[in-house]
């Protein structure tokens, strides 16, 4: 379930972030999003980020700490998605 | 012959360049008298920082001599004069309204009633300033949209000029975001504008990354302006309000809604999609800079950099 949730996060980032010459298999779940490291995602993709996360999954990253946890890397945006889900 | 300008200056500060001791001699005049006791005082402190600080005046030679390129000598300097009195008076105005109230000063908002319903719609609203005026005479305005009000603003460690309700010792009215916190603020910003909330942000100045910007031509030179908000309104499919308050007499302002602009959600990505909205806003301020050349506070190389103008 959680595996699934990772591989469907992978997609809709790469799809609608339009992200080029990655495939889902390439990110690693402990990768950081955001940096120069790992996938490298930005500011301005952020904004993007989670309003996606919010459409895709009804929940909501409120403020600045938040974030900070829960777009560290995909495993924590899932946790994050579970965690709230569950609430 | 055009005076040189020193390219040292790129790197904006919001820090004052006076010392303490003459906030607090303003201040001091302000509570003694008002407008009328700080005014004249300060004609010897503009003019020490003319003649006395050409560093502090050359800052204003980088928009000056693109405003009215070819302007040398007398006029050039008088022009530079102009552009720091009024940048002058309006911090005097600043402390004014925090002092002595906001009913001190005189404004008008003929557009007012267009803004407070575009707030009202609880569908976000993203307010553009920009360095230009006064604008603790439109946070009271905005102090009475019925929606909550976040303001992305950075105050540099150590700055010593104060916001109008520091004066008072008033909480701040307004929720602020810093810039310079996790990813610029984007995730605090989504959030208001989400939950129907109004969000300031400044329109022409750059600060963090270099990438998330375009360079448009204005006043016939590339500048690259910040994307963040027309980024924000195309997700969040909030408005856009192009706001100038305006001093348009010795204690009187107008705040001008020069523009609303709704950004297609299509055209949050790539980027360059956004240019055509950034056009809007930099043709709108560079008719305010034909109206009023000396009411655009611009003290740094916004120029810098060498960027290739895609127009």
């Amino acid at each position: 379930m959680e595996n699934s949730l990772n591989e469907q996060l992978k997609k809709i980032i790469i799809e609608e972030l339009n992200l080029e010459d990655i495939e889902a298999s390439e990110i690693k779940d402990d990768d950081p999003l955001f940096g120069d490291e790992g996938l490298g995602l930005d500011s301005l993709d952020a904004v993007e980020l989670v309003v996606l996360i919010q459409k895709h999954f009804q929940v909501e990253i409120k403020d600045m700490e938040e974030g900070r946890v829960a777009l560290a890397s995909i495993s924590s945006l899932v946790d994050f998605i579970n965690r709230h889900k569950e609430a | 012959m055009t005076e040189k300008i020193p390219h040292n200056s790129e790197n904006w500060s919001s820090r004052s360049v006076g010392a303490n001791w003459q906030h607090r001699f303003f201040y001091l005049l302000i509570r003694l008298g008002g407008r009328h006791i700080a005014y004249p005082f300060l004609y010897p402190v503009v003019l020490y920082y003319l003649i006395f600080r050409p560093d502090q005046r050359l800052k204003s030679r980088y928009y000056l001599n693109l405003r009215f390129p070819g302007r040398t000598g007398f006029a050039a300097f008088k022009d530079s004069y102009r552009m720091i009195m009024n940048l002058s008076r309006s911090l005097v105005d600043r402390a004014l309204v925090g002092i002595c109230g906001p009913e001190i000063l005189k404004t008008e908002f003929p557009k007012g009633d267009e803004l407070f319903n575009l707030a009202a719609t609880g569908q976000g609203l993203i307010i553009l300033t920009t360095h230009v005026g006064c604008w603790q005479a439109a946070m009271i305005y905005l102090s009475k949209l019925k929606r909550p009000v976040h303001m992305l603003m950075q105050q540099d460690a150590g700055d010593i000029d104060r916001h109008y309700f520091e004066h008072s010792g008033e909480e701040n009215p307004f929720h602020i975001i810093d810039p310079t916190g996790f990813l610029g603020g984007t995730v605090e910003m989504v959030a208001a504008l989400k939950q129907g909330d109004v969000v300031c942000i400044m329109g022409d100045r750059l600060k963090g990354s270099q990438e998330n910007s375009l360079a448009v031509d204005f006043l016939g030179a590339p500048v690259k302006f910040p994307l963040a908000a027309w980024k924000l309104a195309a997700v969040t499919g909030a408005p856009l309000a192009i706001l100038f308050p305006l001093k348009t007499g010795p204690d009187s302002y107008r705040i001008d809604l020069a523009e609303v602009i709704e950004v297609d959600r299509k055209d949050a990505r790539p980027l360059e999609r956004l240019r055509p909205y950034l056009n809007r806003y930099v043709k709108t301020l560079e008719n305010l800079c034909a109206k009023e050349p000396y009411q655009f506070f611009n003290f740094y190389d916004m120029w810098s950099g060498k960027i290739e103008s895609s127009e």
